[in-house]
């Protein structure tokens, strides 16, 4: 095409005719701010961020939607224009939470807390599992200012979490219609698109259909394409940004799509398309399942060897050699090797010259997605009538009537399955991104697989074991196979894979494999049951009407959970600032709460949740009229403060409900009552008509300034002990440990009056018998659940509070429930 | 006399797109005329639409839920529509809309459950001077009060 010469901020630039104003401007190395603009998309203009001034064109356009013209003189930093970009950054802020982006604390915050927390919505960054990669916050951040003086309008989306892998927080969206876009570029027909318009609009399938339904395919372009965090990853969504990336092959299928695997660590969290084009499309197993299968809780980690009757661990060395003297009786022809077809071409090879060369025996390679039942008749009869009497097996691919037949079973598997527990020899296998090599897929291409990353324990590539056994079975020129290469050199012309009939990448319907390795895929990642994949039916348990009954439960605040629940018990004996230790299931985890009413005539209790983790969800998930399995207390020392005569409450968060019980008691008590609530935002202040029945005065503090005083609890605690009238002889803070050590800083000057601050370590028991809530007060150790929870906040050491509640950060995430809530129903309450 | 029609759905839908070329231009008036002869778009409707015109039912319901004059659900035998416009805002039409809304028991753009009532809100009618006016089954009811306008619903479904 022509080329074309124009001015950019005084600089003059060519550029193929038909570019435009933007990407002449990017081939100066002038960044202009844009959101909704993208390499892969055509231009639409949505954003307005990108507006420039142009010398004889009227206005402000778009640079993205300008082509370049010969001549043209065009200026993207003027006065007006930052004005213009501010005013619009302000406006599409107003729409999205982003307390943290003008919160003065924000830097010490997140020293304090270097990963956000895992909050069923979003409503700051803070609470963000995009945060580490957001355009928008970037955009923010970079604005000189940050002038973000309107109010952020809130509007209460219910995150949608009905769909399989993939969630929706409709409060985060700033309709740059990217998600769409992308979609239909690669797909031609998307799934989705924006529905409604106004403040209506958002990013839906017709008729608010599940995307399961819409023609997604669960290719997970508009996740990775998602400026925001609106559409997100369940699995990766909390790994925060990954820090590598591998170029590798998907093995789950004959298709074998190159992609990319996304690593934290060296574990997978994510996979990606290696482009946004049709031809770089990955099915829902590829993009979705595989980091799931990979970090599988039940995988197989250790050889195991029956003796006695009873599977033990054993080193691998005692395994191969056990396996290897098992197999040595079985060299006249009635060993059978079952493998997988869609394999490393390395290993595959290995198992075809054990099976054959050294054992003189036969090998059959299971198609791709096929179980037991899929076992071909021959073999079937062989097994019978004791032609084939030992078996190896790199799966669950044998049935169980056949295994009693034989004299001989090893499995090298993954997953365990009644198979390998019946198996005389278990070797721990790794596999897909943990392995390296070759694939060949079905259409007859050879791909590179690996590098490989570490697999659990003592699991090891399937080449290795069959190395090390046929080494132990007496073929020492095996040794020679060092590296995957070393094997690859010999295998030649190797069989392609049988395709499947439906590419699992144009339908998510009909066209995924149901196994892998034998295993059905539902039963390891059972977001996968959406697609109609079969899954083995859970035990039936007894539906017992046991636990604590809970009354009322209600979403007072987003993230913020209150339930009114039956406890007659605790009701009757509770005291302001204590504490009770709550278990959702009989196996779920014991989460520590603070009481925040009680009602003894009634018999119930009354606390509050923040939503912000594994346990809390799966509480938070929970429906009046359901049952908590588990509910102890009441725990802790209470603390009374009616010894004082004027008391300043602070409360931020979970804390607004855990200050109530003694405002009740103080004003009970008759005495003066001042309450200082936190939160980010105006929308997350609760129980304001609760607490100021029993309050003087109630101040509100934001970070973002949308209501009461710009700035934290401190500023207040502050300015109440300078004053001469409303002096407080007693004060009491709850809420994060950062707001509770800041309020611990600032009322340093007035030691003389306590400060109690709710600890907040990590609590197991909550009766004193584990000693994970040791915490360092005044030079000594104390037990939070007993001696506390409340301590004087200048004696706490806070440091070691911080440090010891991030320690099992990582194991939080893992642990975060795939499933879109644990609970049978749908989280849309 | 009810009209049945044998034909399916989509057939039918597929005999009113016919008449346009399947241009994506068309899709708009395609949609009313659709909405003409069905009463409203269906799920169905919407997915013959679209496969018609070869766009994704999702386009053809982001298109269509743009615009406040497509419905998703059958109307109603009868139609009330109560005139939001500025004259008639200022004569109380907020109070006539509450008053209709709890008469019927539901709210603007549903059909009530036995099927009798369909409830619209306008923007603007044009008869200001019959403000607050209300529009029952195509025809125009000036001067409405709450009381008037049970005494009209009561009338119609007799």
């Amino acid at each position: 095409m022509k080329e074309i010469t124009l001015t950019i901020d005084g600089q003059p630039v060519r550029v193929d005719g038909g570019a435009s104003v933007l990407e002449a401007a990017k081939a100066l190395g002038i960044e202009v701010p844009s959101i909704c603009s993208h390499p892969d998309l055509p231009a639409y203009g949505a954003c307005r961020m990108c507006v420039v001034e142009i010398e004889g064109v009227r206005g402000f356009p778009t640079a993205c939607t300008t082509p370049a013209a010969d001549g043209m003189v065009v200026r993207t930093e003027s006065e007006t224009l930052r004005r213009l970009r501010e005013n619009t950054l302000e406006l599409m802020m107003s729409g999205h939470p982003n307390a943290c982006l003008v919160c003065d604390y924000r830097a010490v915050c997140e020293k304090h807390k270097p990963t956000p927390s895992k909050a069923g919505t979003s409503t700051r960054c803070g609470l963000c599992g995009n945060r580490s990669e957001c355009d928008l916050r970037e955009i923010v951040l970079a604005t000189p200012g940050r002038n973000l003086g309107l109010p952020t309008i809130y509007s209460h989306k219910k995150v949608e979490r009905d769909d399989p892998f993939i969630e929706r927080d409709h409060n985060l969206c700033i309709l740059c219609g990217l998600c769409w876009r992308i979609c239909d570029k690669i797909h031609g027909q998307p799934a989705i698109s924006i529905v409604r318009r106004g403040k209506e609009a958002r990013i839906a399938a017709s008729f608010d259909r599940s995307w399961v339904d819409s023609g997604c395919t669960f290719c997970g372009a508009c996740v990775d394409i998602c400026p925001t965090g609106t559409i997100s990853d369940r699995f990766a969504k909390w790994h925060g940004h990954p820090d590598n990336k591998i170029l590798s092959t998907c093995m789950l299928c004959p298709e074998g799509c190159s992609f990319y695997e996304m690593t934290e660590n060296n574990q997978v969290v994510a996979t990606r398309m290696t482009g946004f084009a049709a031809e770089d499309r990955l099915c829902a197993l590829g993009r979705f399942a595989y980091p799931q299968l990979l970090q599988d809780r039940d995988r197989i980690n250790r050889p195991l060897l029956r003796e006695s009757g009873e599977l033990i661990p054993v080193s691998q060395e005692e395994a191969v050699d056990a396996l290897g003297a098992a197999l040595d009786g079985f060299r006249d022809g009635s060993f059978l090797f079952l493998g997988n077809d869609t394999e490393l071409r390395e290993t595959k090879h290995l198992y075809r010259s054990l099976a054959t060369d050294v054992l003189k025996g036969k090998y059959h390679f299971m198609a791709a997605g096929s179980g037991a039942a899929d076992l071909p008749e021959t073999i079937a009869e062989k097994i019978e009538n004791g032609t084939i009497r030992a078996v190896l097996s790199a799966g669950d691919l044998l049935p169980a009537e056949l295994r009693e037949r034989l004299a001989f079973l090893g499995v090298i598997d993954a997953f365990p399955s009644a198979l390998s527990a019946s198996a005389d020899v278990v070797l721990p296998a790794s596999i897909l991104a943990e392995t390296t090599g070759t694939f060949r897929d079905a259409a007859g291409t050879v791909k590179g697989v690996g590098p490989a990353l570490p697999a659990p324990a003592h699991a090891r590539p399937e080449w290795h074991w069959v190395r090390d056994l046929a080494q132990r079975l007496g073929a020492d020129d095996w040794r020679r196979y060092r590296y995957a290469p070393d094997v690859t050199r010999t295998i030649g012309d190797d069989p392609a894979p049988a395709p499947l009939r439906t590419r699992p990448r144009d339908s998510v319907k009909d066209a995924l494999p149901a196994r892998f390795r034998g295993h059905l895929l539902a039963d390891r990642v059972p977001a996968l049951r959406a697609f109609g994949l079969p899954f083995t039916p859970p035990e039936a348990t007894a539906t017992e009407k046991r636990g604590f009954l809970i009354r009322r439960k209600e979403e007072i605040a987003p993230n913020f959970h209150s339930f009114l629940v039956e406890a007659p018990e605790i009701a009757r004996y509770a005291r302001p600032g204590q504490f009770i230790m709550v278990m959702a299931a009989e196996t779920s985890e014991r989460v520590p709460f603070t009481l925040t009413d009680w009602d003894p005539e009634n018999g119930t209790i009354l606390f509050i949740i923040e939503e912000t983790g594994r346990s809390s969800r799966e509480l938070c998930a929970l429906r009046a009229g359901e049952r908590i399995a588990h509910v102890s207390g009441p725990l802790g020392a209470p603390l009374d403060l009616t010894g004082a005569n004027t008391v300043a409450l602070a409360g931020g968060c979970y804390g607004i409900g855990a200050i109530y019980p003694f405002a009740k008691a103080l004003h009970k008590a008759g005495k003066r009552v001042f309450v200082v609530l936190e939160a980010s935002s105006h929308f997350l202040i609760y129980f304001e008509d609760e607490l100021r029945e029993f309050c003087e005065a109630i101040y509100f503090t934001t970070r973002d300034g949308s209501m009461g005083r710009r700035g934290a609890v401190h500023d207040v605690l502050v300015e109440l002990l300078q004053s001469d009238d409303k002096r407080p002889d007693a004060m009491a803070a709850i809420g994060c440990t950062l707001m509770m050590q800041m309020a611990t800083e600032a009322t340093r000057p007035w030691s003389d009056v306590p400060l109690h601050v709710a600890l907040n370590p990590i609590m197991i028991d909550g009766t004193g018998m584990c000693g994970a809530c040791r915490v360092s007060v005044g030079g000594e150790t104390s037990f939070a659940c007993v001696d506390g929870p409340f301590f004087d906040g200048h004696e706490v050491d806070w440091a070691e509070l911080a440090s010891r509640r991030g320690a099992f950060v990582q194991v939080e995430v893992e642990a975060m429930p795939q499933n879109g809530t644990l609970a049978a129903h749908a989280c849309r309450h | 006399m009810i009209e049945v029609s044998l034909a399916r759905p989509a057939d039918r839908v597929h005999d009113v797109c016919r008449r346009y070329a399947p241009d994506r231009e068309n899709l708009i008036p395609a949609l009313q005329e659709v909405q003409e002869t069905e009463g409203f778009l269906s799920p169905e409707a919407v997915d013959a639409v679209a496969g018609y015109f070869r766009l994704s039912p999702n386009n053809v319901y982001g298109v269509a839920t743009f615009y406040a004059q497509f419905r998703y659900r059958p109307p109603g035998r009868h139609c009330l529509k109560i005139c939001q416009g500025t004259a008639c805002h200022v004569q109380g039409s907020g109070v006539l809309l509450d008053a209709a809304q709890r008469t019927l028991g539901i709210r603007s753009g549903e059909t009530t459950v036995d099927g009798d009532f369909g409830l619209e809100e306008l923007a603007c009618l044009g008869s200001c001077a019959l403000a607050p006016a209300v529009v029952l089954d195509g025809v125009v009811h000036a001067r409405q009060t709450p009381k008037k306008l049970n005494t009209l619903l009561e009338k119609a479904r007799s």
